[in-house]
């Protein structure tokens, strides 16, 4: 209930000006967010692969328009790593209805998990005001066990030993293999389940759900934001 | 209020019975086998309570025994608690000082009397980086270990020096080590869980309304099947009480939509998510519920909010 009227008082209707005025009322921003949806069955509203490429293109629409650079989206079972050329002209083409076709942002797609990056300007170079990176389950464990393959191999041949294995070189590999840590993990689920995400990732990680809500949409996002803007971060201290 | 009450003569016997009851009732439905807590809240306490920092860590303490006896009342046979991080070294030397004298003091008083670890049969482990402990720290933490070794009931992990992190790369060495001796060991995910210290987490609870999972148990919370709760309260403030309503909510939620955090959107995937888990779920357990106790969870869940209201008037009067 509380969450319809929010929706009501919130809607953007695709207006950049309340979005950005929403922002500026904020302390502080996170640097990368992540987002874990749910593939929906095809025959329900906004279900499916299309469903979640929608999805993504919303949240990042408003991302930009925060001024987050960096977009981390997590889906289990990892289908929207297969309709990456999709996923780009859908984004391109909702930026457009943000942001009109005179301005529209650059932004990259990345999978690290093939190590493939898709840009929507290739002509513009790398430099790009959003990333997008998109992982699945095999972003987390199953990345660490690689990790430890190849550790164990470097082992047996003795070009590693084990007391040099530290926090540090593992999160060295593991920002390589995956990227950063998320800064804010928003959960657009009705309860929180965090499905297997990559566990190395989500040490300080700020966690955000509405209970009851099943679909991405604005008021979560900005409830979100404005959690994370008043939380306090002290690392043990 | 709370606190006046609990200096009336026989409080102590009115709570352990409710305790006894609560844990009886709670038993007629799914129990999370394995519950961490994350004890945050207690300088924030002792600040806005006018105390001492050192003061606020011994209610939190208190708060932690009382907790611990409501959880082990009610059939959860392992419990683990962020007792300290490796980050907690940061903080003024004072404090740390502090900290690791009342580890020193509690943990010899378990020793002296035991009273926590053998009414319950409750073995205490403790986990984590144990090496960056003072020397005498670490002698007692042994000592502890030692002498509870043959409880069998339930379990409980101390973590202290823990971080999840540090934990990981530890799993990690193992696993490397581990190829090294034996060829013919195979890296897997059940491989990485069988050198895991604890059985796979059910509940993990956060309290003072933080939502981050500051490097505890990452690995093992991140399991579909692991329910996360943040509760509001400072962890001084966290009573039996509460823990109650979380266990509840736990069973109900387990029991009626199949997931501690309470309903979850099915994707299509998701019985081959159920399969991929590396946790098996023996499917036998929810047998168990599902024929019974369709009506008894509701009954149970009915009766036991009758039982609050029925234990707390003997001790409003």
């Amino acid at each position: 209930m509380r969450l319809k009227v929010l929706n009501l008082t919130y809607h953007p209707s695709r207006s950049p000006q309340i979005i950005r005025d929403d922002v500026t009322k904020l302390d502080k921003l996170p640097r990368r967010v992540a987002a874990i949806l749910d593939l929906r069955d095809d025959d329900d509203e906004n279900g499916g692969v299309d469903g979640l490429i929608s999805d993504i293109s919303e949240l990042a629409a408003w991302l930009v328009l925060a001024g987050v650079p960096h977009l981390t989206i997590y889906e289990h079972d990892g289908v929207v790593k297969l309709h990456i050329s999709e996923l780009v002209r859908y984004v391109s083409k909702n930026l457009r209805l943000y942001f009109g076709t005179d301005s529209i942002p650059t932004f990259a797609v990345r999978v690290p998990h093939t190590n493939a990056t898709a840009y929507s300007h290739p002509a513009l170079g790398t430099n790009v005001d959003l990333t997008i990176s998109v992982l699945s389950r095999v972003d987390g464990k199953p990345t660490i066990l690689e990790l430890t393959k190849t550790m164990s191999e470097l082992a047996a041949n003795k070009e590693l030993s084990i007391k040099d294995i530290s926090v540090e070189l593992v999160d060295e590999e593991l920002v390589e293999l995956v990227g950063p840590e998320p800064d804010l993990l928003i959960c657009f689920g009705p309860s929180l389940d965090l499905q297997n995400f990559p566990p190395w990732h989500i040490r300080l990680t700020e966690i955000y759900w509405e209970p009851g809500n099943t679909d991405v949409n604005y008021a979560v996002f900005i409830a979100a934001l404005q959690q994370y803007s008043q939380c306090e971060m002290k690392v043990g201290k | 209020m709370f606190e006046q009450l609990s200096t009336f003569p026989g409080y102590d016997q009115v709570l352990t019975g409710a305790k006894k009851l609560f844990g009886r009732i709670i038993q007629t439905g799914p129990v999370p086998k394995h519950v961490a807590i994350i004890m945050d809240g207690n300088r924030r306490y002792a600040r806005s309570h006018k105390m001492e920092i050192r003061e606020g860590h011994n209610i939190g303490f208190e708060t932690m025994a009382s907790v611990l006896e409501l959880l082990f009342e009610a059939g959860v046979e392992c419990a683990t608690v962020y007792a300290f991080s490796i980050e907690n070294f940061k903080r003024l030397a004072y404090e740390v000082e502090a900290l690791m004298d009342m580890a020193r003091l509690r943990l010899c008083q378990i020793r002296q009397h035991g009273e926590l670890c053998e009414k319950y049969g409750v073995r205490l482990r403790v986990v984590g980086n144990r090496k960056l402990l003072p020397v005498d720290v670490q002698q007692i933490v042994q000592e502890t270990e030692d002498m509870t070794k043959n409880n069998t009931r339930a379990v409980l992990y101390m973590c202290f020096p823990y971080t999840a992190r540090d934990d990981m790369t530890q799993l990690i060495r193992n696993v490397v080590a581990e190829s090294l001796i034996n060829p013919e060991f195979e890296i897997s995910e059940s491989a990485f869980n069988h050198f895991l210290y604890t059985p796979p987490l059910d509940l993990l609870i956060r309290t003072s309304g933080t939502y981050r999972l500051s490097d505890f148990l990452l690995w093992q919370s991140v399991l579909p099947k692991c329910s996360v709760v943040f509760s509001d309260r400072l962890w001084p403030e966290f009573s039996p009480l509460h823990m109650a309503k979380i266990l509840l909510n736990w069973s109900f939620n387990t029991y009626w939509y199949g997931h501690g955090n309470g309903f979850v959107v099915l994707a299509p995937g998701d019985s081959a998510r159920a399969q991929k888990s590396p946790v098996p779920v023996p499917d036998s357990a929810e047998d168990d519920y599902s024929d019974s106790s369709s009506d008894a969870a509701v009954d149970a869940a009915v009766e036991e909010e009758d039982t609050f209201t029925s234990d707390e008037d003997p001790i409003s009067k």
